[in-house]
């Protein structure tokens, strides 16, 4: 573990750097005597970050890198350094539960991670286990804080906070838009998430009162390659809005079929759902990706650390867009830091006493203040309606974190208004 | 026990012994990192001991092994969350419902004279399709995936599969070897020779009188019943269920991995590929940070190479060579070559 500076894979390696390199590897894995590191150890607080950075979920895994790699030296600004200690859990629950475990024999204080649900629950046991304070970053099931654990902080919405809030926002939209639509279309790419999506749209919507009928839900496959047939019987139903629950490659899709079938709907809203604000949904839709919108926690742009965050990733990532990945993981470090400082030591049960005293008013998520009940969940997080504007997600409510004013109903496939 | 251990060389016991003896104590010497790299080398070997079972003895190429795994794992995980059963009965339940499943897949091929990789393209099929159905399966969670209660507590519950990792790493260390000598037990029976005399010509087989459907089902069905074991232990030691990590085909292929390179067909190759496997995907890791190598994937390309290095230089497998230069080829390996 390190938190040298990178050199990057291009740096040429010496067969004496290797060799030196492999002893110290070999060494430090067969080595049976090692200890369990003290906790207790000297400053900085030493943060084991875990993170999908190989694997199925790389892109959102790096993403998530990124934030961490940002935290650093902005706390040490913020008069908190600390130190970070990466491991990729390759997006393997076998891996991460063993990367938890290397993390705490080296000496972390405290884990952060791990973006998947079931690997941020094997580190969750470790961290249990072992009595070390886990901040969790992204990980939506609702079970992994209904354990009874005392050691494990999840600063991120379960799976029916995301919808909740997100159905929240819809009717926010229509109130602040006065125009109110009767009708829905729900799609959902029929996965583990789409699925969830599904589960929670379904239970939720009823007990929302919400002002529209969803008159159809539609799933599809996550690996399917054409949505035409979904598409076209959404637009037999006439509906006034589309709800996607979609990754990315498939909400482009959706896009372009729909455009190919010229079917314009007042709006595409998805109501807790990603792949509407990536980078490739801009790249390759271009006008198309106008308009849409997601309804999903994100920073708040007028506050002062999320434009110092902001300003930090463009001159770090300027190829890279910052996004929710980049918030939550980079909060996820303000709390291990601002929970030492407070506590004092990096004693795991201090720590883990003033996490569950955390009050962190000055973030960089939209939402209340940090805070964590005594199942160790934050449950001030809220979500923003993001709508894509001038080939940006844009805030646009709720009204106190808003970067322009909604536009809806949305402008045709053909309208002037799209460049 | 005589079938087991009768004309094994003293000097291949004796070093099984060390080593296993090396597994028993290490729990008090190595760390907790440590523990828990040999623990999950030791369910790799365990399920690449019951994989080579039916590829390696019976000649059947199965590319969608991990079914049994998930079988195994969902049934007794859901009979201990629904109904409070232990997995210790839920895992008889699972290895029957492996067992049907393994029957099923090879009813179908072997009694439609299915073989090669149109059986090992059947295999796959199965799991993909079981893995669809768990999807949509709510009374286990469907896609959501399915959560055992976890509970911190400072003794372990065997009986339900409730402690720490070091119970794990016993219960584990148990499977594994046991596995080896059932394994030997099978080889040197009347079964054994039946196997491995299919896998060579299995119309030489049918040839001499050996009923060859019913013993590649036996075969196919022993080995559904072992990796399901596998899928019970998993279940409890992680504690979540999702149906793309049970059922998924990058599963399988990690399942298959370690007997390939150790060395498919012999005893003890399963054991050895998995304890040069695991601990050089840890080491790969370890080596990539002290060179500050930190761009992702570079790892998984370092080992991608070895694996290709392995498999071009000794095709056969590691443990063929390795047992020659200790001079226990013959006998470790069994009778199968």
């Amino acid at each position: 573990m390190t938190n040298k500076p990178t050199k990057g894979v291009s740096t040429p390696i010496s067969r004496r750097t290797f060799a030196k390199g492999m002893a110290i590897g070999t060494a430090a894995l067969a080595s049976p005597f090692s200890i369990i590191g003290s906790a207790n150890a000297a400053k900085p607080l030493k943060i084991g970050v875990l993170s999908p950075e190989s694997g199925f979920f790389a892109r959102e895994g790096q993403a998530c890198r990124r934030g961490y790699e940002l935290a650093g030296p902005m706390l040490a600004d913020m008069g908190m350094p600390v130190e970070m200690m990466f491991a990729d859990t390759e997006s393997s629950a076998d891996k991460a539960r063993t990367a938890a475990e290397k993390l705490i024999n080296e000496g972390a204080h405290i884990l952060v991670g791990a973006f998947v649900s079931g690997h941020t629950m094997a580190i969750a046991q470790v961290a249990e286990q072992k009595g070390i304070p886990h901040i969790i970053n992204i990980a939506a099931a609702p079970q992994i804080t209904k354990q009874g654990y005392k050691y494990v902080f999840r600063n991120f919405a379960t799976g029916p906070m995301l919808i909740k809030n997100g159905f929240g926002l819809i009717k926010d939209l229509f109130k602040a838009t006065g125009t109110t639509p009767k009708t829905a279309v729900f799609m959902h790419v029929n996965d583990t998430f789409g699925k969830a999506m599904a589960g929670g749209v379904k239970a939720l919507a009823p007990r929302m009162d919400l002002p529209f009928k969803i008159v159809e839900t539609i799933a599809y496959d996550p690996k399917a390659k054409d949505l035409s047939v979904e598409i076209a019987k959404a637009k037999s139903t006439k509906a006034d809005i589309l709800l996607p629950a979609s990754h990315g490659p498939d909400a482009i899709m959706m896009v372009r079929e729909m455009v190919k079938q010229r079917w314009e709907p007042m709006g595409i809203m998805t109501p807790g759902a990603p792949g509407t604000y990536d980078q490739a949904f801009f790249k390759t839709l271009q006008r198309f990706s106008e308009y849409v919108m997601a309804n999903v926690p994100w920073m708040d742009p007028n506050l002062d650390m999320t434009k110092t965050l902001a300003s930090g990733f463009a001159k770090k990532y300027p190829k890279n867009m910052m996004e929710l990945n980049v918030g939550f993981s980079f909060e996820a470090t303000l709390i291990a830091a601002d929970a030492y400082k407070r506590a004092g030591s990096s004693n795991p049960d201090q720590l883990a006493a003033a996490l569950r005293e955390t009050n962190i008013t000055n973030h960089v998520m939209v939402g209340g203040p940090i805070q964590f009940n005594k199942e160790g969940q934050n449950v001030n997080i809220k979500s923003t309606t993001l709508q894509n504007l001038d080939r940006k997600p844009t805030v646009v409510l709720p009204a106190g974190s808003a970067e322009a004013k909604p536009v809806f109903p949305m402008p045709g496939w053909r309208d002037a208004k799209r460049k | 026990m005589e079938r087991i251990f009768g004309g094994v060389p003293k000097r291949a016991l004796g070093l099984l012994g060390l080593m296993i003896a090396s597994l028993i104590i290490a729990p008090a010497i190595v760390n907790a990192y440590v523990l828990s790299v040999i623990l999950i080398t030791l369910y790799f070997a365990y399920v690449g001991q019951a994989w080579n079972l039916m590829m390696g003895y019976a000649g059947q190429l199965s590319l969608g092994h991990t079914l049994y795994v998930g079988l195994g794992a969902y049934t007794s995980a859901a009979l201990f969350v629904h109904f409070g059963i232990s997995p210790l009965i839920g895992l008889f339940v699972g290895m029957a419902i492996a067992v049907a499943a393994g029957a099923l897949i090879g009813s179908m091929a072997f009694r439609f004279g299915i073989g090669g990789v149109y059986f090992a393209l059947l295999t796959i099929a199965f799991a993909e399709f079981t893995r669809i159905l768990f999807e949509h399966f709510d009374w286990v969670g469907a896609m959501g995936g399915f959560f055992l209660p976890v509970e911190n507590r400072d003794s372990s519950d065997f009986l339900n599969l409730r402690g720490g990792p070091v119970m794990f790493y016993y219960v584990i260390l148990f499977l594994c070897f046991a596995a080896l000598g059932v394994n030997q037990w099978l080889l040197r029976s009347r079964l054994g020779y039946y196997w491995m005399a299919i896998r060579e010509d299995q119309e030489a087989a049918q040839a001499v009188g050996i009923n060859t459907f019913r013993y590649k089902m036996i075969a196919v069905m022993i080995s559904a019943a072992m990796t399901a074991l596998g899928g019970v232990f998993i279940a409890f030691y992680y504690n979540n269920l999702f149906p793309a990590d049970a059922f998924g085909m990058h599963r399988s292929i990690e399942l298959i991995l370690a007997p390939i390179i150790g060395g498919m067909g012999t005893l003890f190759g399963p054991i050895l590929g998995a304890f040069i496997l695991t601990p050089l995907g840890e080491g790969l890791t370890i080596l990539m940070e002290s060179m500050g190598v930190k761009a992702a994937g570079v790892k998984q390309l370092f080992y991608g190479v070895i694996l290709l290095v392995i498999i071009r230089f000794v095709p056969g497998g590691v443990w063929p060579l390795i047992s020659k230069k200790l001079g226990i080829d013959k006998r470790m390996k069994g009778k199968s070559e």
